[in-house]
């Protein structure tokens, strides 16, 4: 009896937590079906009024949505590619490697991420524009990459730190060159890992916004963290058209991350049952 | 009906089409394309209906194309400056007034005393303002008046207040029923919006935040007795406490809130969201008529490659017809030449005559001589009002701290 009472228990606070995760994205998404008249009620409405379905129609013809979105996929894949190209040997090398001045490299890697990409826009900004980088989503891909390639080259280290070092050596007698050894035994080995900080880069890519609004002018080249924020006006901010906008925003960032959550999961139980 | 070509056919298909689109760029790069960066182009009607005035001028014009460049309003300045600073950003750049001094002061900006013949022009009296050391660094884009603005059906009788103690009362007696007295920002999220409600009270208690020789005079009685009555309103519990002005603009627009002190240019789009639902106006229910003014300068900057374009955009766009057209659709506000509303422009919006009245008692919102430092002094004064108004400080203190903030080490006196 107790044990069925703990048990009910732990699902309602189970419940509660997702609950309360997933409102503000219900909430979105009541306000994006929400008629003006009845957002400003007294009493608000807590379901979405079909009626309203308009709003996405609205934004989706009125506004370049699905260019913004397109912009930011292309970044945020960009920038996830050119990460993990670019951390998947540091981090080997960090792990694996004895070499003079290791734990600098290390510091620094760290140290990067301690400046506020609003303290770099402004040198950044002189650089790209030096190098023909600004207005160009190539541009945006390598400033992101930066901030990115620190966080995932960490977190890619202290999984290889993970394995045992006799599976390398194993491979080494058989014959296995040094790159031969991290692309076939490593990686898959840190196959959840891999798929975490795909994640972390994605994201990086996706929600990044004081560089794509400060090096991106054209119109066409702009992406969708600043054109949602381009709705909060000086004198108005249409609140249906900025959730909906909102709500479709999350949308793709949610999808990928259902993808690539399938192996993080995997990855985490065939090592619990190989013990 | 679609045959495919051979190769031999599809040599002068290819030929002909490389020929066609190198003409098609030799023309696109004969045009000068020049930016032009506001906030308004953002904005739901306006922003339409500015893009289409750029488009007429786009129409005339062989040699020189205008884009419109469109940046989010809360990281309009900050934005603007790192391009600047960076060596590059939009040629054309619409400023507010406080940005405007600052980016001049710092070189940003291109003189525009050959560019632009004063004698040519009948402009307003807020050109004045566009001249930092005689030398001109902008022309008014656009200049709005403040203005009490209210739901006639939350008011008794439907009347505006006359004074301060009416204000009040009336404000109380709409507040309850999930409707609200009256609206104002009081977050340091909105840090500019607070700075421009702050000035109204002070501006309208008989203060001004400085001398015109740049003495800081942030602690005087008529300063404080703004900053007494802006808490008093908060303290009445009236204001829908923590909501943005566009929230809060849309609320008075649904009848949720009685009345609010804003600029013409809000009264305009509030407007044009429907005809259904008037707006009406009046001065501003203080013991002074001055109020703060909302004033945007359109400068050249100093960064760009094609300075005579920008300057022939300019000239375009001070000519009569332009003006006129420019100054309708902004609506309640005034561009740089002096333009006459028509009869049937007043006709259509008769809450026009309050804001108009209200031109001769409009000041900018800036601490006279102390121009360049107005983001400095926004900061510090915001700083101080929401410690009056949420953290117990009182007023005199507050205001004294200011001016003691800025006296030694702003000024360094």
């Amino acid at each position: 009896m107790n044990r069925s009472w703990a048990f009910h228990f732990r699902i309602l606070a189970v419940l509660a937590v997702l609950g309360i995760a997933a409102f503000p994205v219900y909430w979105m998404a009541v306000t994006s079906m929400t008629s003006s008249e009845e957002l400003f009620a007294g009493s608000p409405r807590l379901l979405p009024d079909p009626a309203q379905i308009g709003t996405y129609a609205r934004a989706l013809v009125s506004t370049p949505l699905l260019t913004w979105l397109g912009n930011s996929l292309i970044i945020a894949l960009g920038t996830t590619a050119l990460s993990l190209l670019l951390a998947i040997l540091p981090a080997y090398a960090l792990s694996r490697m004895s070499f003079r001045g290791k734990l600098l490299l290390a510091l620094g890697l760290f140290v990067t991420q301690m400046l506020p990409e609003a303290m770099l826009v402004v040198p950044l900004y002189d650089i790209f524009s030096r190098f023909a980088l600004l207005d160009s989503l190539t541009g945006l891909i390598l400033a992101n990459t930066a901030f990115a390639v620190p966080v995932v080259t960490w977190i890619l280290k202290g999984a290889i730190d993970g394995i045992p070092t006799e599976i390398e050596e194993a491979a080494r007698i058989d014959g296995c060159s040094r790159v031969g050894i991290v692309l076939t035994i490593v990686l898959p080995l840190i196959a959840p890992t891999l798929a975490a900080v795909t994640v972390i880069a994605f994201f990086q890519g996706w929600n990044e916004y004081v560089f794509a609004q400060t090096f991106i002018s054209d119109e066409s080249l702009k992406v969708a963290s600043v054109g949602l924020a381009s709705f909060v006006g000086e004198l108005s901010t249409p609140m249906d058209t900025v959730t909906a906008v909102g709500l479709t925003y999350t949308l793709p960032a949610v999808v990928f991350y259902l993808l690539v959550q399938r192996y993080i999961v995997a990855g985490m139980t065939s090592g619990g049952v190989k013990g | 009906m679609i045959k495919k070509l051979s190769g031999y056919r599809m040599v002068p298909v290819i030929g002909t089409a490389a020929i066609a689109l190198s003409l098609t760029q030799v023309s696109a790069q004969e045009k000068t394309v020049i930016t032009f960066s506001a906030s308004h182009f953002a904005e739901v009607g306006r922003g339409d209906a500015l893009r289409e005035w750029v488009a007429k001028f786009n129409g005339s014009q062989d040699e020189i194309e205008v884009q419109p460049i469109t940046i989010p309003f809360s990281s309009y300045a900050s934005t603007i400056f790192t391009q600047m600073g960076g060596g590059a950003g939009p040629d054309l750049v619409r400023f507010d007034l406080p940005e405007f001094y600052a980016a001049a002061n710092a070189g940003r900006l291109l003189p525009m005393d050959d560019v632009i013949d004063d004698a040519q022009y009948d402009f307003t009296s807020a050109d004045a303002y566009m001249k930092v050391d005689d030398t001109r660094f902008g022309v008014v884009f656009d200049s709005a008046n403040y203005a009490l603005i209210y739901n006639a059906d939350l008011l008794p009788g439907g009347e505006p207040p006359k004074d301060i103690d009416e204000f009040l009362e009336y404000a109380k007696a709409a507040t309850g029923n999930d409707n609200y007295g009256f609206a104002y920002r009081a977050t340091m999220a909105e840090r500019g919006g607070v700075w421009y409600d702050v000035t109204n009270f002070v501006y309208g208690f008989g203060g001004r935040w400085s001398l015109p020789d740049g003495t800081p005079t942030f602690n005087s009685p008529e300063v404080v007795a703004g900053i007494e009555a802006y808490k008093q309103v908060y303290d009445a519990e009236v204001i829908p406490r923590g909501t943005d002005a566009a929230t809060y603009r849309r609320m008075f627009w649904e009848g949720r809130v009685a009345m609010e002190i804003d600029n013409g240019g809000v009264a305009t789009i509030l407007t044009a969201q429907g005809a259904g639902k008037p707006i009406h106006a009046s001065a501003s229910p203080f013991p002074h008529p001055e109020q703060g003014m909302i004033l945007a300068p359109v400068t050249i900057n100093a960064n760009t490659k094609a300075p005579d374009a920008a300057g022939t955009f300019l000239k375009w766009a001070l000519e009569p017809e332009q003006q006129q057209e420019l100054q309708q659709l902004l609506g309640a506000a005034n561009v740089a030449t002096v333009v006459e509303r028509s009869d049937e422009e007043l006709a259509a919006n008769p809450w026009l005559a309050a804001y108009d009245a209200q031109t001769p008692n409009s000041v900018p919102a800036l601490a006279q001589g102390l121009e360049e430092k107005s983001p400095e002094i926004q900061q510090i004064v915001v700083e101080q009002v929401l410690r009056v108004l949420q953290g117990g400080v009182s007023p005199q203190d507050a205001m004294d701290r200011v001016q003691e903030h800025v006296e030694t080490r702003m000024l360094r006196r």
